[in-house]
């Protein structure tokens, strides 16, 4: 198995964790919050989803499609201990421990993302015979 | 024809995705050490309240009405006299303000009567801890209640309508 | 098949063949996000009609946090809102088994609050009224007053338990114990063990408190010091929902087999916990107050692992 099919069965499996503890906590509770228990609910599903497609493809759509997954779970972590969702706030890594460990799993979902897309590029240049160029130069380069 | 035909998509198209690629990934790179901040600011910012006591945020010591010029202050035991805001003050009027006894603490000698006055508008109760000798009725809006302490010791009271209202008289030989 | 749209790159940067892979990609990602949210979301939730068609269902009601008597700006009107959400629940559309108030019926314990909210209370349509007392509801007589309005057949100072539609409920009294925290003490420590000794462990268990059972934020007494040794008796259940007011504020947390749930209050909101110097009543911008305040209803349907709890705003 190759590091970049590694790093991303490992992001669709963070992701799939991710789901988990969002439908856990949708089903024992959080669906009952207003505007929250959709939220979560969309957050599982959507994760159950992507993170399966992601075993079968490494499309573009679905890697990010994972990392908006990932990324908007922690924004509402990070709003709802700050300015509120909706009028829904929670305090620290509570609930405990489903709270410190989403944000984790979501945290190394999007760094496995980022490794499976490095090393996706370094193996093109690598192999393909166009790399001349060190990574570093595309990164530099205006990405549009 | 027909290969020459599929190996120049397949190569158009390799360099098409690694334009995309490129450009997802400088901001999921940026998204993904932003987030971790955010997370880090966030648990930050709730975890420090917590560990500052808010027990003695906005309750600045009023101004003591009668000082009692000598009075030694009692060595500093106490878990709460840590604080600067609740260091043992010597008078003998405690006001309740903004939903707090102050100041927190206070030292009087023993056969000092201590006035209460509630300065809120809601109402408050004086009302020593298990075991103590004072408890005051509901004083509602500029009520005051007094109790005179006899006997030597330390008093933990809390008011028995805002429990989380906690504030001690410690009481000289 | 290949055309010249197909090699060279469209607008966006992209290939009309890739374009169409990833709107497949990303149409089934919908699909199946679709899907999986239809399975989740039925879990555990039998069909609205089965509940309401279930005579064996249990429904009730939890109403917090009335404060009758209280006058400051964050509530100008806390009868007015009261009577709103006792209206609210005679409305709902069914007849509750029982109503439940979890606490601070009156602000300040005295004898003209008691009475007006034991006579606000008459006028729920509901199988039985119950309620716990709060730290407003013995201010003064370690809750003599409460207990001779409210008291009638419980033990100690105000607890008791009762059984309905295969549901063991248990009333608490955590309000006191003159300490900054709630407490309950050995005798009803000893009341909760003795309850739940020859009970089933698949008898769904719930509980009422005022002040919360789980540390919510214990520096503004948001907590109950000796709680765990109450939970402690109820770790075997497969099913324990603990149902408390106090807070004035919606919160949830699970522990385990047990779930609390904070409810909100019909007088006036409490500030989240660590806001500001303590819980002080928070008065909201007008036109706001309504929607910080609500009813709960809960239903439990026999063979189901949890409860339903809903949140309704004051209507």
């Amino acid at each position: 198995m190759n590091p970049q099919l590694l790093a991303r069965v490992g992001a669709a499996g963070c992701l799939a964790a991710s789901g988990v503890i969002h439908a856990q906590l949708y089903l024992t509770g959080y669906r009952s919050i207003p505007g929250i228990g959709s939220a979560f609910l969309l957050q599982a599903s959507g994760s159950f989803a992507v993170a399966l497609l992601l075993l079968l493809s490494s499309a573009a759509v679905l890697r990010l499609a994972a990392a908006a997954l990932a990324a908007g779970a922690m924004m509402g972590f990070i709003a709802s201990r700050t300015v509120g969702v909706l009028g829904f706030v929670e305090y620290g890594l509570l609930p405990a421990p489903q709270a410190l460990i989403s944000v984790l799993v979501e945290a190394t979902a999007l760094g496995l993302l980022a490794v499976a897309l490095h090393d996706r590029r370094s193996a093109r240049f690598a192999g393909g015979g166009r790399g001349a160029r060190p990574p570093r130069d595309v990164l530099a380069q205006p990405a549009d | 024809m027909h290969q020459r035909a599929r190996n120049g998509r397949a190569g158009s198209g390799s360099i098409i995705m690694r334009q995309f690629t490129t450009s997802l990934a400088l901001p999921a790179v940026a998204a993904g050490i932003g987030l971790l901040a955010g997370v880090a600011i966030a648990v930050g910012i709730v975890t420090s309240p917590t560990a500052a006591a808010p027990q003695a945020a906005g309750s600045a010591p009023t101004v003591v009405e009668r000082a009692m010029p000598g009075m030694a202050m009692p060595p500093a035991g106490s878990p709460t006299a840590a604080s600067g805001q609740d260091a043992p003050v010597a008078t003998n009027a405690v006001s309740i303000q903004n939903f707090a006894f102050s100041p927190a603490i206070v030292t009087v000698k023993a056969g000092t009567t201590i006035t209460w006055t509630n300065r809120d508008q809601d109402s408050h109760t004086v009302t020593a801890m298990p075991g103590g000798p004072f408890h005051s009725p509901t004083l509602n809006t500029a009520q005051s209640y007094q109790y005179t302490f006899t006997t030597p010791g330390r008093f933990d009271y809390l008011c028995t309508i805002h429990p989380f209202m906690t504030a001690t008289v410690v009481v000289t030989p | 098949m290949t055309t010249p749209s197909d090699t060279e790159g469209g607008p966006a940067g992209m290939s009309r063949r890739q374009l169409l892979r990833h709107t497949a990609w990303f149409g089934a990602a919908v699909v199946l996000t679709v899907t999986g949210g239809e399975v989740i979301s039925h879990l555990g939730t039998p069909p609205a009609a089965a509940i309401s068609d279930d005579p064996h269902a249990l429904r009730f009601v939890q109403i917090s946090d009335s404060h009758l008597g209280f006058h400051g700006p964050a509530n100008t009107d806390v009868t007015g809102s009261f009577r709103r959400a006792i209206d609210q629940v005679n409305t709902l559309g069914f007849r509750p088994d029982f109503v439940m108030h979890t606490g601070d019926l009156t602000h300040l314990s005295t004898p003209a609050q008691f009475d007006q909210v034991r006579q606000m209370l008459g006028g729920l349509r509901t199988g039985a009224v119950f309620t716990v007392p709060g730290e407003h509801d013995s201010v003064d007589d370690h809750g003599q007053k409460y207990r001779a309005t409210f008291g009638a057949g419980s033990h100690g100072d105000g607890w008791y338990s009762f059984d309905v539609k295969g549901v063991h409920v248990i009333a608490l009294v955590n309000t006191l114990a003159l300490e900054r925290l709630g407490h309950l003490g050995t005798d009803q420590l000893d009341f909760v063990r003795k309850d739940v000794a020859g009970l089933p462990s698949d008898t769904p268990i719930v509980v009422f408190s005022h002040i919360p059972l789980f540390a919510m934020y214990p520096t503004w007494g948001w907590g109950t010091d000796d709680a765990t040794q109450a939970l402690s008796y109820l770790r075997r259940f497969s099913s324990v929902t603990c149902l408390n007011g106090h807070v004035h504020q919606l919160f949830t947390k699970t522990d385990g087999n047990v779930t609390f749930y904070s409810a909100t209050t019909t007088a006036y909101p409490l500030p989240h916990p660590g806001v500001g110097p303590g819980p002080i009543p928070v008065t909201l911008p007008a036109g706001q107050l309504g929607a910080a305040l609500g009813i709960r209803d809960v239903t439990y349907q026999s063979g189901q692992h949890a409860l339903a709890i809903r949140d309704r705003r004051l209507a």
